[in-house]
């Protein structure tokens, strides 16, 4: 029994921990402008991001080392040092992002401005991280989340137009939609990037150690990421399927959670709405502690510093120095009055552009026999593998050109 | 002398012709101990007519997959060789020179490598 | 150019072998207890007597690994001064697999000189610093 509540509790986890304020706000601002003709990303996204995640994490556990130590001694130091900065920055970019994104929650709980949250958020980070068990911190957040489970209820609850729904899902855009093609490609790198951003790559391996996975922990974590994950999908959609029922035919722009949050209070009133703020705060909350753990590890395993909330910090000093220096960042670009949901939006774009500069290291790796014995990559992960780099380096192309050309997505 | 100083640093032949950059230097364990294990010393230089630098070494390592990459790779690497030691002449102003005679060899590592 | 697969294999040799680029550099250095020292960021080997007239008999041997400082300047270029070189000797070097384990306590080795300071000044001073966490 032990048993299947372990793996009960990693699925469930998986679940709630795998919305972010990136996919909050990228799924309820398609659904509102695109309806569900863009939900193939999400599933495309979403495909990726198992193969990916299971991928590292096999590294991890196989060969012991994390991502990032890897994309080190594989691409060199100077491919690493370019692939370190670009992905420290972009994650820096995320970072600001989860944390604005918590401030956003607390401001639909509280109704005071997200500008008085932002050291709030920051400190509780911290103070989480500082003193938390890395088990610990992962189950709650990740189970809270699963509050978002309100918005797959509400679908159904808001008695939607269901042949409008599926037709929509087939490529028939809505008579209330009239956004040019760029923009739908633009908002489709943008759903792709919030569905595969590189932070959760970093994480889930240096997770995975931190944890001390084994090659026997290895069906567990399959089970939580393909459970999981594609579970955690359908939270994102039924976000986007709330926002495509209430949002898309008032034409209401999503400039806030609250728009997010509006097809429930619709839908189930006061009390819905405090269920789906209990799951954005645990969402963003999450998000932001995975997120500032993932610039320790990446500074940590570049350079080759003790790392890992398993060790306590005196052991793991410049790790836990790098982490604070992130959160005061972040602080100090959210203090400066950018809008937390631009930065959002910004974020995993970029998230998009920095792809190819991790799921390629990780590829190469997974095959190399003296990282991973008799477990590298079969056939069909390879060509799977394969393909998945070429989407993500179209994607990656093509991200800065829609930027520029629908003014980023305006 | 640092590893650096050679890695990169154009190898010409014993006539002048330039035969590719040094990509990595191939050291062996067969000296005197040193500590807990025996002195490394320089076996050989790898060289490269075409790049500067060998990614994760496939020509060497006869990884194959993912196919794709791995065959990218081996023809950006394509004509490496192995030079060694002994067939060395000087190293000044940062280029390698071969002796008269030096025999290239194939840079492949066999199967009971580190 | 000749295709290596042409070209003969080199005589065989009773040791064993590394690339230094494809094995040692950039590679994670643990000390026993699995704690990170640092990484392979450069190598130091012995001076060839004369540059220009290479013994073909006293090949240089690796005297130390190198790390801190000198990462930079193997990317970007340039020279530092030998004497500012951060030096693990070979000697305390027990294995070089996919990590490099060194036979020393990882505090012992000058390398980790900052990982000290950072923690005794400051992450050390910090409430809850020293404390393994709940």
């Amino acid at each position: 029994m032990k048993g299947l509540f372990a793996v009960a509790l990693g699925v469930l986890t998986a679940i709630g921990g795998f919305v972010d304020i990136g996919d909050l706000v990228t799924s309820s601002v398609v659904g509102s402008r695109f309806g569900l003709t863009l939900a193939w990303v999400l599933v495309l996204g979403t495909v990726g991001i198992c193969l990916f995640a299971q991928m590292s994490g096999r590294v991890a556990a196989v060969s012991g080392r994390a991502t990032f130590e890897i994309i080190r001694e594989r691409l060199g130091a100077r491919l690493a040092v370019a692939n370190l900065s670009a992905s420290f920055l972009i994650n820096l970019l995320t970072l600001t992002a989860e944390i604005g994104g918590i401030a956003l929650a607390m401001q639909l709980a509280s109704s005071i401005s997200p500008g008085l949250w932002f050291p709030v958020a920051a400190f509780a980070v911290w103070i989480v991280i500082w003193r938390v068990r890395f088990s610990i911190l992962e189950n709650v957040t990740g189970l809270l989340g699963l509050a978002l489970v309100v918005f797959a209820v509400a679908v159904f609850f808001l008695h939607p137009d269901w042949s409008a729904l599926g037709s929509q899902l087939l490529q028939q855009p809505s008579p209330h939609t009239d956004e040019s093609p760029a923009t739908y490609w633009y908002y489709a790198v943008a759903l792709f990037g919030a569905a595969m951003t590189p932070y959760e790559v970093f994480f889930f391996s240096s997770g995975a150690i931190e944890e001390k996975w084994k090659p026997k922990d290895l069906a567990q974590s399959r089970v939580n990421v393909l459970v999981g994950f594609p579970l955690g999908a359908i939270l994102s959609l039924s976000i986007a399927a709330c926002a495509a029922i209430v949002l898309l035919p008032k034409g209401i722009a999503v400039t806030s959670l609250y728009e997010t949050a509006l097809p429930i209070a619709q839908a189930f009133g006061k009390i819905g709405l405090i269920v789906a703020i209990l799951g954005f705060v645990a969402a963003t909350f999450g998000a932001s502690l995975e997120v500032t753990l993932s610039s320790g590890y990446t500074l940590a395993q570049f350079f080759g510093w003790p790392w890992g909330k398993f060790r306590r910090p005196a052991h793991a000093s410049r790790f836990h120095a790098a982490m604070i220096l992130s959160l005061v960042v972040a602080l100090g670009i959210l203090l400066t009055g950018v809008d937390p949901v631009q930065v959002t939006e910004i974020s995993v774009v970029f998230s998009a552009i920095a792809l190819p500069l991790t799921y390629l290291p990780i590829l190469i790796v997974a095959n190399d026999p003296k990282y991973m014995g008799d477990h590298v990559n079969g056939r069909v992960t390879n060509v799977v593998g394969l393909i998945f780099l070429g989407i993500i380096l179209v994607a990656s192309i093509a991200a800065i050109p829609l930027m520029i050309v629908t003014g980023a997505g305006a | 002398m640092i590893l650096s100083d050679l890695l990169g640093s154009p190898v010409l032949t014993a006539d002048g012709e330039r035969l590719g950059a040094v990509v990595d230097a191939r050291l062996v364990l067969d000296g005197p101990p040193d500590g807990m294990l025996a002195a490394a010393r320089v076996y050989g230089l790898v060289v490269s007519p075409h790049s500067h630098s060998s990614f994760a070494g496939y020509e060497r390592t006869g990884v194959d997959a993912p196919a794709l990459i791995a065959r990218f790779l081996r023809w950006r690497a394509r004509g490496s060789m192995l030079v060694l030691w002994a067939d060395l002449a000087s190293f000044t102003d940062d280029v390698v020179r071969l002796r008269p005679g030096a025999t290239l060899y194939s840079p492949r590592l066999s199967g009971d490598s580190a | 150019m000749t295709d290596h697969r042409d070209l003969p294999m080199p005589p065989p040799v009773a040791g064993r072998v590394l690339d230094a680029d494809l094995d040692l550099l950039d590679r994670q250095i643990l000390d026993p207890d699995g704690v990170p020292v640092s990484t392979v960021d450069d190598l130091e080997l012995t001076d060839p007597d004369d540059l220009e007239h290479l013994d073909p008999d006293t090949p240089p041997v690796v005297s130390a690994l190198l790390t801190g400082p000198i990462l930079a300047t193997r990317i970007f270029g340039g020279r530092m001064p030998d004497s500012r070189f951060i030096r693990i000797p070979w000697k305390v070097v027990a294995d070089p697999g996919i990590v490099v384990t060194v036979g020393v306590a990882a505090d012992s080795l000058d390398a980790s000189w900052a990982e000290r300071w950072m923690s005794e000044h400051v992450i050390g001073r910090i409430p809850g610093g020293r404390h393994d966490p709940e």
